[in-house]
């Protein structure tokens, strides 16, 4: 399988995923809406395997490798959530968002080879972006619902569950990138000697992890404003967006990280 | 928060923070306008030792004896942590705009204007970068003090592991960096070598000596490219298009062309005269990739038919003309794998074989042992490698926390926030 093959794949995973999010809106029974999204996913996921196997590598090193992750994750985040906490608008956000990003791999698709660097041939490969991924997605899903918050504030009658899944999605989407973070840095030491070196990409993570927790310390006081925290999540979002690739467009960043994996 | 409060007033709130995070960064500034850069090998041990065991028995000593003060508990909350979290994020985000310079380049390389008096080229050896971590860990020390005279519970056990994890490794890292050494040394095949260089080219006699018993580079199969023949960018322009070689027989297409690909030789003499180029199999050092391949496009009136090379330190490259304007090339190979297969030897008499690899380091004593380079003007016939020597004694420390950090990440997974 390869990335020719993609645009089927996932355009009928998307159908999927859009049916569920209509039903979902529409429909206060939750079976249907999260068979149709898991049916979605087995598809979207058939598609990864198939490309791991005939890339006979991980596909982890491009952009639009991990874009694919992303687009895979997203939905697992939103069902999630549509699962524990019941909101029904969660799934077609999560949706569409996942939907921008493999419209993004289908209009600019990567070169995509089988070459593996030495650099990345590690255990901690694999665990360490697949973790990063799942808590972007995460943490994507809590910025929608922290975007949706500062829209319509004077309409949510219920602020306190929303706050409530927040929080919750925070520290879990926190906890994994505090766990793909720490991963990095015992196979940075192995790999280039350091555990830490301040290369861009790491700069930007710490920043990100900074964000998160700058939330988590301030939703602590009761005297903390929902607005001001939901304004704190979307800034914390941008500094991710820098980090995963925003990195690779930054003058100060050029030529720089040794954290580029995209080949010439 | 109370409005009416003025600032400075018991008890201190953000606005406090904020002043006195900046007022630490500002100071920081005022050292860096006075001393420039931090060099931290001046920080080495036994200095950062005392540095440390005085900063840790200092905390303890506010904690204990100033149990009331109202600065002291105020440094234990999250009045004085969201701010310093907040100015400690700008720094970063600072940090990661600007390009940053290594110790080793010359001060007069930095662009000349007010972020190089302010020491943001270099920012993580700063005085106010460094100062602020300083702080943060004041915070973090007092805050982990302060949740042991509350009654224990189960849930503290993330708590403790997050924030006393944090101390742990940032303190170990920012102590740690004085005791650092990272040396190169070259070794050729069949030698052995004890002496290594630092960044600065300093020569370090080490108690350590590394024979090189032999050093072999794997490579992927080579790969066709179609490139124009005036700019020498692969085709298409906007997204290159490579193909990497599988089997003789196997046809593809690259940007509008159809190859088919004749014949392989791995190992290959490549000689050319004039007018005629000829291909033959030499087992021997030096010796290049070369594809034998038969071109087709809509324009051509017949297929083009001919031998590619990425060449060697011994045979130039040979590219196939398709016409005017394009040409089939092959590219250098991609490294898969380098292995120095290596005995090494230390001054206490101990004796190590080893295959050190990118993702393989040897840890032997002190030093950990990298592969880092070898002889790129050979490529994979280099009878040369580079390892890089490492020795951080502070690596458990920083170890402890990170673990204690991943066991406290583990826990606000599944435990979560507080309910309200």
């Amino acid at each position: 399988m390869t990335w020719d093959h993609f645009i089927y794949f996932a355009s009928s995973a998307a159908i999927f995923w859009i049916i569920a999010s209509i039903l979902a809106l529409r429909n206060s029974k939750k079976t249907l809406p999260t068979l149709l999204t898991v049916l979605g996913l087995g598809i979207f996921f058939t598609f990864i395997i198939g490309l791991w196997m005939s890339l006979e590598r991980p596909p982890l090193r491009t952009m639009g490798e991990t874009r694919l992750w992303y687009s895979f994750f997203l939905p697992v985040a939103g069902l999630i959530t549509y699962q524990r906490w019941k909101y029904r608008w969660i799934l077609s956000f999560s949706s569409i968002l996942s939907i921008v990003f493999i419209i993004v791999n289908i209009a600019k698709p990567d070169i995509h080879n089988k070459v593996l660097m030495p650099a990345l041939q590690s255990p901690w490969f694999t665990p360490h972006v697949i973790i990063y991924m799942f808590s972007y997605a995460i943490l994507g899903a809590v910025t929608l619902a922290a975007l949706y918050y500062l829209v319509r504030e004077k309409k949510i009658s219920n602020k306190s569950h929303l706050m409530d899944m927040t929080d919750n999605l925070v520290y879990v989407g926190t906890a994994f990138i505090t766990m793909g973070m720490l991963m990095g840095a015992i196979w940075a030491k192995e790999a280039w000697g350091h555990y830490w070196s301040w290369d861009p990409k790491e700069t930007w993570a710490a920043a990100t992890w900074i964000g998160y927790l700058i939330y988590i310390h301030y939703r602590l006081r009761k005297t903390s404003k929902n607005k001001i925290s939901m304004i704190i999540l979307v800034f914390a979002f941008i500094l991710l967006q820098v980090c995963w690739y925003g990195v690779n467009y930054l003058p100060s960043a050029q030529g720089r990280s040794v954290h580029t994996y995209s080949t010439r | 928060m109370n409005n009416s409060r003025k600032t400075w007033e018991k008890p201190w709130n953000y606005t406090e923070g904020f002043i006195v995070a900046g007022g630490i960064a500002l100071a920081g500034l005022l050292l860096q306008f006075s001393l420039g850069n931090i060099n931290p090998t001046d920080f080495g041990s036994p200095i950062n030792i005392i540095i440390g065991a005085l900063f840790v028995v200092g905390l303890l000593c506010c904690h204990f004896l100033l149990k009331d003060n109202h600065i002291i508990r105020w440094l234990s909350s999250v009045r004085s942590t969201f701010p310093a979290l907040l100015i400690m994020l700008l720094f970063i985000i600072i940090l990661g705009l600007t390009p940053q310079f290594t110790v080793n380049e010359p001060q007069a390389h930095l662009p000349d204007n007010i972020f190089r008096r302010m020491g943001w080229y270099r920012m993580t050896t700063s005085w106010a970068f460094v100062f602020l971590c300083f702080y943060t860990l004041v915070i973090l020390g007092f805050t982990t003090l302060k949740k042991t005279r509350q009654p224990q519970s189960w849930r503290l056990i993330g708590f403790y592991l997050n924030h006393l994890g944090l101390f742990i490794a940032l303190l170990g890292g920012l102590i740690g960096s004085g005791d650092m050494q990272r040396l190169t040394m070259t070794v050729m095949e069949g030698k052995t070598e004890w002496r290594a260089q630092d960044a600065k080219g300093d020569i370090h006699e080490l108690p350590i000596a590394i024979e090189l018993d032999t050093f072999k580079i794997e490579e992927y199969p080579p790969k066709l490219v179609i490139i124009d023949n005036h700019s020498g960018k692969i085709l298409p322009e906007n997204r290159p298009e490579s193909y990497m070689f599988e089997t003789t027989g196997k046809t593809t297409q690259l940007s509008g062309n159809t190859i088919e690909v004749l014949e392989y030789i791995p190992q290959a003499a490549v000689v050319r005269d004039s007018a005629f180029t000829s291909v033959v199999p030499m087992l021997m050092d030096g010796a290049a990739t070369a594809l034998k391949i038969r071109v087709m496009n809509s324009s051509l009136k017949e297929p083009v038919e001919g031998w590619v090379s990425n060449g060697s330190y011994m045979f130039p490259y040979q590219v196939l003309y398709i016409d005017e304007a394009t040409s089939v090339a092959m590219p250098v190979q991609e490294v898969k794998k380098y292995t120095s297969k290596v005995t090494v030897f230390t001054e206490s008499g101990n004796t190590q074989k080893a295959d050190i690899e990118v993702n393989k380091p040897l840890s032997i004593e002190d030093w950990i042992i990298y592969q880092f380079s070898y002889d790129e003007t050979m490529g994979k016939y280099s009878k040369t490698s580079v390892f890089e020597l490492i020795r951080d004694p502070w690596l458990k420390v920083v170890y402890t926390g990170i673990f204690m950090l991943l066991a406290g990440a583990l826990f606000l997974f599944i435990v979560g926030p507080k309910k309200k």
